[in-house]
């Protein structure tokens, strides 16, 4: 009896271990008909925009990528993990999608604190992550061999920001910014351009992402009589500061960064006409959800969606996606984590329709693909990109 | 020499002219700017103050019941193009109930398991209704906009631009004040709200329905709430979090005036509003945020029932 | 059969089961794991002030803030090993927590309720703002502690050192709970003035309340720091106090094992509720209400009632 109890149990264990080995050796994350991409963003929270929407957008992606058949013969599945965009939910949504939900390569990153936060488990981990959202310099340099971005990040916009205010021949530059998680990844990137002009802010004021009221930012802005107004706010301070500033009769100039890309809706929230006819912004998607050329993917969102309308945020996470998709295809159908980014590696000058500029990938010494900035401004009361400036 | 130093003295005094001109105008924009924030403040006060001075609880829910009221009337007044006084009034109907609804929920089955239970269970309730507001509304945009009652252009009062729906806000507050301070000391109903609060056993055994008296509270707080999103709306914009902020601002206000206090609600509304646009004017726009609790955390040691709350009663 | 059934031995299962976690699980779970056991030490720590001393306060988040901080700055900025720099954290953290004693002394109920939540919104301005030393909002990575002289990878070697502190957290406050000091704490719960009445000194175990909790938040916080190898101040905000405030009272204030029952099911709920995607919020509210709703004396209520041997001397 002792001896066939023990063979039984060695034959199951044999049986065990033999599975594991098995699958240690497959790829994590891609069946035969499936291939499993996680993304990571806030899904809940005051700034879902970046983290659901983006991931509806993906989704909206990954459906018209399916109806053609998929990449190779498999399907795309999205596997969404909440990060409420705090540090602690970036490094527990990172550990779930790999050691658990086990995906194949990570496309999101909501939020530059959080993102910044996981980088560490996903680089130990090596799998192939591209942020969509997230603007932290610090997630791409130095650059990890497994992590490249389609994002603008904080030092690019900010160095815009500065030569559009220099080319407006601003003699005293402002700073408004938000003193929290968000505001800081580009707060200090902004000083350190400015700082490489030679320049100072004349006024640095904090403002929160809840203020209701910026007459005090307005007059003290108004008092050092700066000419340009460099904007580290969401778009809610944003339109209680220009309000507010244009109650006190100033009108500077106002330079804001992707964090307000919804020009019309900011009109509205400001509500006085005429409100933004000194404002620019950089967008990191010059389409507009209104224009003609976006009516397939308002027509998807609607369908997979019922209850949303087609936003900028969607399209964040489309363009972002469309990299992944394109990485995906030329990897082959034999597929591995080392071959997806090696051909991240071999986009260059892939045009999206959806980023202003083409998308080129420079490992191993750059692992920033987009390097456009597009600039936007509202022109009777429609957003029109008045220019594109690509950085080296 | 006697010239030229003449002509000095007139110069520096037209300069002292116009930096105690530019004072003054800083001054007057600091004043009026804290008195139409702080009147956002004692709104969101006023309603808290009424549940409280009826059912002795804080209502934690009461920022989102302030928040669905707003998304109401947009849905109402924005989406479906009815106009504004029906809109404000649907919405205001709309908070109501769903204020009944939180009184059934949260507060009547939990009146006897003590404070700690009923803040939970009203914490419960503003989770959900958060998240059922950017279920239904957060794919719209980031902060809604809502169109003001007057115009959206700023007018002058004295020395100073204020925005039209400002104004509305600030009279809006001291008509909500003193039509609840009245009922409060006049009318009979007032009466029970208060009885109720202060002996619920003893307010029973003389024949006040003690549940329905909790349940309308519950329903004209969130009244208030509702009306009071409306009309801050234009200012505010509309989106799932406007309420925790507000409410947590909102609360410090009554407490500082007194919880159970509806003057002490605007008296600590404005008092807020002042102290926090003060205190960026004069130390810095970095202190703005944190100056009202600062204040607030070291006036409670000195008036540990508020500026305007009774003496407290110690129950042996 | 009382040695097999009853509250002891709940904790000696579940504790057994933790210390096998790094072994049959994976990565996730094994952080997973470390989080509940800190949420046990918070929630434990909490309901020794909030449902033994019937003090209700709500700067639990900002100690385990303080806690966390402390341990890591000693570590970056001043180079300490993480065995000094973690208790120095928990003294620090403790050390401020006394202090919320003497406002406590002229404060009770909602307005203590209120002065704590002050302090916990400018302990979280600090982090905020003091850049120089607390880096700002951006927060700041901490390095691994090292485990390769025990051979063990640093995510499992955090997560011992976690259990045998946890372990020895719960029954130091088993222990508290049971004695003098207890049995003073709860007489100053239940009626503050007869107890005064009686000789018990307000000051001294208001403070030790204090004291206890803010230790236990700052270990919490010093270990969290290690787990995380992150600290930013978003971890220790207002969201953060309603969990603790959640686990306590779904668990049963006044009862250690409630605590901890009341942590480990939050903590597995939230993991669970990842699958909710974008209704969490809704779903996070509803378990609450129906938590408070249907066993307001929490869990643990239901196991004193239906198994035998369980025993909660001090349940309030």
């Amino acid at each position: 009896m002792n001896s066939l109890r023990n063979a039984v149990t060695l034959a199951v264990a044999t049986f065990v271990l033999a599975g594991l080995v098995t699958s240690a050796g497959a790829v994590d994350g891609v069946t035969k008909d499936e291939i499993r991409i996680g993304s990571f963003g806030p899904l809940t929270g005051p700034v879902y925009m970046y983290g659901k929407l983006a991931m509806n957008g993906l989704e909206a992606l990954f459906d018209k990528v399916n109806q053609q058949g998929g990449v190779h013969g498999r399907k795309l599945k999205l596997v969404r993990e909440d990060d409420s965009c705090k540090p602690e939910g970036g490094i527990a949504a990172a550990k779930k999608l790999i050691y658990e939900d086990k995906v194949f390569a990570i496309n999101g990153g909501g939020c530059s604190n959080s993102t910044l936060a996981a980088k560490p488990e996903i680089a130990k981990a090596g799998i192939p992550f591209v942020v969509n959202s997230a603007v932290a310099d610090g997630i791409t340099t130095p650059p990890s061999p497994n992590i490249f971005t389609t994002q603008l990040t904080a030092t690019i916009e900010s160095r815009a920001q500065v030569k559009y205010a220099l080319e407006q021949k601003a003699k005293k530059i402002a700073v408004v910014a938000q003193k929290d998680a968000w505001g800081r990844s580009r707060y200090e990137p902004l000083l350190t351009a400015l700082k490489e002009q030679s320049l100072k802010p004349v006024v640095d004021e904090e403002m929160t992402v809840d203020q209701n009221d910026g007459t005090v930012q307005a007059l003290r802005i108004m008092q050092s009589g700066a000419d340009v107004v460099i904007l580290v706010v969401y778009p809610k301070p944003a339109a209680v500061l220009i309000r507010d500033s244009l109650k006190l009769g100033y009108k500077p100039v106002y330079v804001g960064q992707t964090a307000i890309q919804d020009l019309p809706q900011l009109q509205e929230q400001v509500g006085i006409p005429g409100a933004l006819e000194k404002f620019v912004s950089i967008t990191t998607i010059p389409a507009h959800p209104d224009d003609p050329e976006m009516s397939e993917w308002r027509d998807r969102i609607k369908k997979l969606f019922p209850s949303d309308a087609l936003s900028v945020f969607n399209l964040m996470g489309i363009g972002s996606g469309m990299v992944v998709v394109e990485a995906l295809k030329r990897a082959g159908p034999d597929l591995t984590r080392e071959k997806f980014l090696q051909a991240l590696g071999t986009i260059k000058n892939f045009k999206t329709g959806m980023y202003p500029g083409p998308i080129t990938c420079n490992p191993p010494a750059s692992h920033q693909c987009n390097q456009s900035v597009a600039w936007m401004k509202l022109v009777d009361g429609k957003p029109k990109t008045i220019g594109v400036t690509t950085l080296e | 020499m006697d010239e030229a130093g003449g002509r000095q003295a007139e110069d520096d005094r037209r300069d002292h002219a116009r930096i105690g001109r530019g004072a003054i105008l800083i001054f007057s924009y600091l004043l009026a700017t804290g008195i139409t924030s702080g009147a956002l403040y004692a709104l969101v006060a006023l309603g808290i103050v009424i549940v409280y001075k009826s059912t002795e609880v804080v209502n934690l829910a009461h920022g989102e019941l302030f928040m669905m009221g707003g998304f109401l009337a947009y849905t109402l007044h924005v989406m479906a193009r009815v106009p504004y006084i029906p809109s404000l009034l649907l919405a205001v109907a709309g908070a109501f109930l769903i204020g009944i609804v939180t009184d059934r929920v949260a507060f009547r089955p939990l009146i006897r398991e003590g404070l700690v239970s009923v803040l939970l269970a009203t914490i419960g309730v503003s989770f959900i209704l958060k998240g059922l507001a950017r279920l239904i509304w957060g794919g719209k945009g980031d902060y809604l906009a809502f169109p003001p009652l007057v115009s959206p252009e700023p007018i002058r009062v004295g020395n100073v631009m204020i925005m039209s729906q400002q104004l509305v806000v600030l009279v809006a507050a001291i008509v909500v004040m003193l039509a609840f301070a009245l009922f409060f000391k006049t009318t009979r109903a007032g009466k029970f709200m208060q009885a109720t609060a202060s002996n619920p056993k003893a307010a029973t055994l003389v024949g006040i329905r003690v549940d329905r008296v909790y349940m309308y509270t519950f329903g004209v707080g969130a009244a208030v709430a509702g009306a009071s999103a409306v009309l801050m709306a234009p200012l505010t914009l509309l989106y799932p979090d406007i309420g925790f902020l507000l409410f947590i601002k909102g609360f410090a206000a009554a407490v500082l005036g007194g919880l159970a206090s509806v003057p002490g609600a605007i008296v600590g509304g404005l008092l807020v509003g002042i102290l926090e646009q003060f205190a960026a004017g004069f130390i810095g726009t970095t202190v703005q945020d944190v100056s009202a609790f600062v204040v607030i955390m070291f006036a409670l040691i000195f008036l540990p029932t508020g500026i305007l709350g009774a003496r407290g009663v110690r129950k042996i | 059969m009382r040695l097999l059934l009853g509250n002891r031995a709940f904790l000696v299962v579940l504790f057994a089961a933790l210390a096998l976690v790094p072994v049959v699980a994976n990565q996730y779970t094994v952080y997973v794991g470390n989080l509940m056991m800190l949420y046990i030490i918070l929630a434990v720590g909490l309901n020794l002030l909030v449902g033994f001393a019937g003090q209700l306060a709500f700067a639990n988040a900002a100690m385990y803030g303080i806690g966390a901080y402390g341990a890591a700055l000693l570590q970056v900025k001043l180079g300490w090993p993480y065995w000094l720099a973690a208790p120095s954290g928990a003294l620090m953290a403790m050390a401020i927590g006394t202090l919320l004693a003497f406002p406590a002394l002229r404060l009770s109920g909602i307005y203590l309720a209120l002065a704590t939540l002050a302090f916990a919104q400018a302990t979280q301005w600090v982090l905020l703002h003091w850049e120089t030393v607390t880096f700002g909002a951006g927060g700041f990575a901490v390095p691994e502690p090292d485990f390769r002289a025990v051979g063990l990878r640093a995510s499992d070697g955090i997560y011992y050192v976690s259990w045998i502190v946890t372990v020895l957290l719960v029954i130091f406050a088993w222990r508290v709970v049971r004695s003098r000091v207890g049995r003073a704490m709860v007489a100053m719960r239940d009626r503050e003035i007869a107890a005064q009445a009686l000789g018990v000194d307000l000051l001294r175990y208001k403070a030790m309340a204090f004291a206890l909790s803010g230790f236990y938040a700052g270990t919490a916080g010093a270990l969290y720091s290690a787990v995380l190898n992150f600290v930013s101040p978003e971890g220790f905000d207002l969201f953060q106090m309603v969990l603790h405030k959640s686990m306590v009272v779904v668990g049963g204030l006044g009862s250690i094992v409630g605590s901890v029952l009341g942590a480990a099911l939050l903590v597995y709920l939230l993991d669970v509720l990842r699958q909710f995607k974008a209704t969490q919020e809704i779903v996070f509210g509803a378990l609450l209400l129906g938590f408070v709703l249907f066993q307001p004396h929490g869990v643990v209520e239901f196991f004193r009632r239906h198994v035998p041997g369980w025993d909660e001397p001090l349940h309030s």
